[in-house]
């Protein structure tokens, strides 16, 4: 019986900003993703209370579903910033911690709500005209030529991920497979439209992360190698394939709501069974030679394959279903009572058998340009395993964000702290003009500004966890890091490159500590006969999103005054 | 009394946080920790769970209100909260309320009875009037025809009106930030939809119709993202591998049912013997399984051959199909798209002028529709599918179009759905023909004898936002009870209770300057007895205060005489109830 209970009222909150126990807990959220941010960022371990298994990570899509609060205002932000990571996959932690300092640098300077919001939309429209400017500072081209910058791209996104405790051959390695499996996904030669592959994730445990490998085509978990032993013979010819998308089990088919009244002495399951052997023969007779079915196949029906010499796969799964399609060409066939048509074959120019651990793989090969395939993953335990597969399938997207926008951002802080730079320049030649445009002071539109340098800078500091010192070179204001125990004045013996490795450090250079009062000064660019190459990349598309969703969801956080919670 | 005031205060200070142009955002959390936000203070007001049956009443009114306009639902709870005030001081003040000592709480809750009443009696009788003398010739008139000058000739200075008024609304309703750019995206939109053969209100009423076809929200980007794409996008995925030839034209057919014929419907019995020996004794009933399946299938096949033979090669379903419809649709190289909403499936049988086939045995030319393209689009996480009709635009002279809104998370995406849907709505109360109007307020008296009225107010009145409304009616207001008292004293109520709504009035543009401290156009008026030439100073402070280009909406006849007989009708009802209540406490 239901019952009816007396709804609560709801709770209501005035000006949440102002609101000290909302502050703390944003101030908290803040130095927890700091604490994750970068190469060198802390882990963070999760686990419930009533048991489950533990999970390490440093990611912001893993880590932020796992931060559950009953707090209206951090549920929002979390949302907003794992919306960017799920259509992106990188850059989140830079989002979240830009939004959150954009929030607490706008409370402490305590300027008015409006006038805040104004100032970082503008200001937030300078930047972004700015970085997709042809001559912008912190802009990298991709060269598809070379694949350098692209293992650059992707070795910094592995190595920003500590949770995968790689060293620094594994993670070149890693990302060496990552841009190689990427390549393999791109078809060369197709007019019209063009539609990437797939690559397939395979991880196996135990094994050392140097064991990983990509290998063209599809491979296919089997259980018994029985039959595919005898078969060295299937090398020479393409192989005729045949792929079953019902499930062959000899089960009834969905009828309707019917009855079905079965008379005495028919025998339903013997006459289905006929009617797959059926199948099985006209299969047999066009010479098939691998057999594929989605679902189960009955055990007879396999036996007569088997024994006809045919290698059967059965339960591939639907996620397998699609590679598999595209790789083979053929069409799924889902009818028993009609000969199979001979369009609805595929090929398969090559099987092999490859053995990872206690996993046997049958190797399919194309018969044609490939776009599909197989990346094998191995690393020593489990947790470090499905991190490494978040983080590969993360920078397999990312990659292939280059391919719409080909241009990558400089690293390691440095594209934050020359932002910040310009746009103090930029916006300190017309404080006049643009605060009238506003409708603010021109105080007020300063105090504004520096909040929303501030805060990219931050940003770039949070990169630092072994204490050290941030600084900014006063010629390309690029980001330097400076060890704990080292003092401003050695640095031209202490810095070997910025943080993104584009600038070297010489005597004529001067730098600056960052979150000090510096000298305004208009970013130089760099030589075009620069010989460095930068050794810290991010994406640019990536990058430029979460810019523009750090900054809209902290102007949307300042803009709220009330909040109604319903809490039945 | 007093009971009735703070409750309604309460709500106005919900509803304050939000109001005007500097007001914020309200984040509401549901009790399924979804997340709103909204600045829509009928959205506002009906996600409080509240408890009091009075402020429940009013929240009802405010409801009803908005869903009509579209928009004042703040400053129905603002006025109504201001009228309750202003009642309430009177009464207190009322020196015949104080010398009668033996019941003081009767007499006040008379007075306030009577005040209440007479007020309406003259919001009724008086106040079209009032407005169509006073205000509209401040007003200006907005034409339909904006939307497309607008679109051809962009440096045309005059044709901004309904530009300007979908951005003073999107600012009360979304902020200031993004109000131009999606008032823009707003007016291409509706100059897209534009019919050209038709009134402005079928066209709007249309998009009205069909807004939860025609948009996508996408979470994950800025809302810069925003756009407009061609055509129609259905909002479901290829169930089969999506087309990879640009051929064109391609045909589409609609199902609103299964491919595959009902085997056997709920009632019916299939009789199975044994195969062979039932072929020999030759029992048509008495068929084997196999044979009966093997029967259903090659059905399937014929539909789907006659389906080629008119050069289909995509199917829509309005409902999920079986594999085997899938595999034979694939092999015969059509693609399906399943599930498709009942929305989507009709806006796409009317803009491609085809018919849904029921019946598949029966699929005639009629039934195909024939596409520009029909391709896979990526919005956000979904992929969707794609369809633009070629030869609309030479057909009905409308050029199909749908929006994508871009937010970073849910809550946005649905907030300014939400604004786009109120924007429409509110340019339709703006475009109503006037005998309608007339005929919504039915308990008025005068309405048909007023032809005065009829000539003056046009559809599509606008005027300047900030208050002006209510600083020119409230002018109008103290003229008239001054003009009345002189002319004849036989009835002092009247200007009493005129001068009372006058004052009333005025809490609105005191609320939309408060922020600001520079001038207030307010004082400036109420304690001088300016005449109108000083109100077209008042709309000038208003100007300085940036708002003078923003044009808000008056179609105000209707509202305002909406919000005076809800308001009334629900402090009538209030009076009443809490004067029944009485007796019982003195018991």
């Amino acid at each position: 019986m239901a019952r009816v209970v007396k709804k609560a009222p709801s709770v209501c909150t005035d000006l949440p900003l102002g609101n000290t126990d909302i502050c703390t807990k944003l101030h908290l959220l803040r130095q927890l993703l700091r604490s994750c941010f970068g190469p060198t960022g802390r882990l963070k371990q999760i686990h419930n209370n009533i048991g489950g298994y533990v999970v390490t990570t440093s990611t912001s899509s893993v880590l932020l579903p796992a931060i559950s609060s009953s707090q209206p205002f951090v549920n929002m932000l979390k949302t907003s910033i794992l919306n960017h990571v799920s259509r992106f996959s990188d850059c989140g932690l830079f989002a979240a911690i830009l939004c959150l300092t954009l929030i607490d640098q706008a409370n402490r300077a305590a300027l008015k709500r409006n006038v805040a919001i104004k100032v970082n939309k503008h200001l937030l429209g300078l930047c972004t005209s700015y970085l997709q400017r042809e001559d912008c500072g912190c802009k990298v081209k991709l060269d598809f030529s070379s694949s350098q910058n692209m293992i650059t791209l992707a070795r910094s996104i592995i190595s920003s991920k500590p949770a995968c405790v790689l060293t620094e051959p594994e993670t070149l390695h890693i990302s060496k497979l990552t841009v190689q499996a990427f390549l393999l996904t791109i078809p060369c030669d197709m007019p019209g439209i063009v539609s990437l592959g797939k690559t397939v994730t395979v991880s196996v445990e135990g094994y050392s992360v140097l064991d990983s490998a990509v290998f063209p085509g599809l491979l296919l978990n089997i259980t018994d190698t029985f039959c595919i032993s005898k078969a060295d013979h299937l090398h020479s010819t393409p192989l005729i394939v045949v792929v079953f998308s019902v499930s062959l089990a000899g089960d009834l088919s969905e009828l309707g709501d019917g009855i079905i009244q079965v008379h005495q002495g028919a025998d339903t399951d013997s006459q289905i069974l006929n009617q797959l052997l059926e199948v099985g023969k006209q299969v047999v007779k066009d010479e098939v030679k691998l057999f594929v079915c989605q679902k189960v196949i009955h055990p007879v029906l396999q036996q007569y394959l088997k024994s006809n010499g045919i290698i059967v796969v059965e339960r591939l799964g639907v996620t397998l279903m699609e590679p598999l399609i595209q790789l083979t060409g053929a069409q799924p066939v889902a009818s028993l009572h009609t000969t199979i048509p001979a369009k609805a074959y595929g090929k398969v120019r090559d099987l092999s058998i490859r053995q990872f651990g206690s996993q046997t793989m049958l190797h399919l090969h194309s018969p044609g340009e490939s776009v599909v395939c197989t990346m094998v993953l191995c690393h020593r335990n489990e947790t470090m395993l499905s991190e490494l597969k978040v983080v590969c399938q993360k920078t397999e997207h990312v990659l292939r964000l280059t391919l719409r926008e080909p241009s990558a951002l400089l690293g390691g802080g440095c594209t934050e702290t020359h932002l910040a730079a310009y746009v103090r320049h930029e916006s300190k030649n017309e404080v006049a003009q643009t605060a009238s445009v506003l409708g603010c002071s021109q105080m007020e539109y300063l105090l504004g500004m520096e909040g929303f340098c501030r805060s990219l800078e931050s940003v770039a500091t949070a990169l630092e966890h072994n204490g050290g010192n941030s600084l900014i070179d006063l010629t390309h204001a690029h980001h330097w890091t400076l060890p704990a125990d080292v003092v401003k004045d050695q640095m031209a013996d202490n810095f070997g490159l910025c943080g993104c490795g584009l600038v070297g450090s010489s005597p004529s250079k001067k730098w600056t500590y960052l979150n000090t009062q510096y000298t305004e000064l208009s970013p130089a660019l760099l030589p075009r006969d620069n010989v460095m190459q930068p050794c810290v990349l991010d994406s640019f598309a990536a990058k430029l999103n979460a810019l523009q969703v750090a900054v809209e969801t902290a102007n949307l956080a300042l803009d709220v005054t009330y909040i109604i919670q319903d809490v039945n | 009394k007093k009971h009735v005031l703070q409750t309604v205060c309460a709500l106005e200070a919900v509803v304050l946080r939000s109001f005007g142009p500097d007001g914020g955002q309200v984040l509401f959390i549901r009790d399924t920790a979804e997340a709103m936000l909204s600045r829509s203070g009928s959205r506002i007001l009906t996600a409080l769970r509240l408890e009091h049956p009075l402020a429940r009443m009013v929240v009802e009114c405010v409801w009803k209100h908005s869903t009509v306009t579209g928009d004042g639902s703040k400053t129905f709870v603002l006025l109504l909260a201001s009228l309750l005030r202003m009642i309430h001081t009177t009464v207190c003040k009322d020196p015949t309320v104080s010398h009668t000592c033996n019941s003081r709480k009767a007499a006040e809750a008379a007075l306030a009875r009577r005040l209440a009443d007479e007020l309406l009696a003259f919001v009724l009788e008086d106040l079209d009037d009032l407005i169509t003398v006073g205000v509209v010739p401040y007003g200006c008139c907005v034409s339909w025809e904006d939307f497309t000058a607008k679109t051809q000739s962009p440096v045309h200075t005059n044709n901004h009106h309904v530009q300007k008024l979908l951005a003073s609304f999107f600012h009360t309703r979304l902020g200031y930030t993004h109000c131009d750019f999606i008032s823009n995206l707003a007016c291409e939109l509706f100059a897209s939809w534009k019919f050209k053969n038709d009134t402005p209100a079928l066209s709007l009423q249309f998009v009205n119709d069909n807004f939860p076809a025609l948009h996508t929200p996408v979470s994950g980007f800025p809302i810069d993202c925003s756009r407009l794409i061609e055509g129609q996008i259905i909002h479901r995925d290829f169930a089969t591998p999506c087309p990879q030839t640009e051929n064109q034209p391609v045909k589409a057919v609609i199902f609103t049912g299964y491919l595959e014929s009902e085997l056997l419907r709920a009632g019916e019995v299939l009789e199975v013997g044994c195969g062979e020996q039932v072929m020999e004794e030759n029992s048509s009933m008495k068929q084997s399984i196999v044979q009966f399946s093997a029967w259903a299938e090659r059905s399937l096949e014929w539909v789907i051959a006659d389906l080629q033979s008119l050069g289909v090669s995509v199917l829509l379903f309005a409902v999920k199909q079986s594999p085997a419809v899938l595999a034979l649709a694939t092999q015969a190289e059509m693609c399906v798209v399943e599930c498709i909403s009942e929305d989507e499936l009709s806006l796409f049988a009317q803009l491609s002028g085809s018919m849904p086939v029921s019946d598949f045995w029966m699929i005639q030319p009629e039934h195909v529709a024939s596409l520009a393209f029909c391709r896979p689009v990526l919005l956000g996480a979904h992929r969707y599918v794609h369809v633009a009709f070629h030869d609309l635009e030479e057909k009905v002279m409308v050029k199909p179009c749908s929006l994508v809104i871009c937010a970073p998370g849910e809550g946005q995406t649905d907030q300014y759905a939400c604004a786009f849907r109120d924007a429409i709505r509110m340019l339709l109360t703006a475009w109503e023909p006037l005998g309608m109007t007339a005929h919504t307020a039915s308990k008025r008296t005068c309405s048909n004898a007023s032809p005065f009225q009829q000539r003056v107010l046009e559809p599509g009145c606008v005027i300047p936002a900030g208050g002006t409304f209510e600083l020119l009616l409230h002018h109008t207001l103290r003229q008239h009870s001054r003009s009345r008292s002189v002319s004849d004293n036989t009835n002092m109520s009247l200007p009493a209770v005129s001068q009372l709504l006058a004052k009333a009035l005025l809490c609105v543009p005191q609320r939309i300057y408060s922020y600001k401290h520079k001038t207030n156009p307010v004082q400036n008026c109420s304690t001088k007895e300016c005449p109108l030439q000083d109100s077209k100073l008042s709309m000038h402070y208003c100007g300085q205060a940036h708002m003078s280009s923003n044009f808000f909406l008056i179609q105000y006849d209707l509202l305002f005489r909406q919000q005076f007989t809800n308001t009334f009708q629900s402090n009538d009802h209030t009076i009443t109830h809490f004067c029944t209540m009485l007796p019982l406490k003195h018991r």
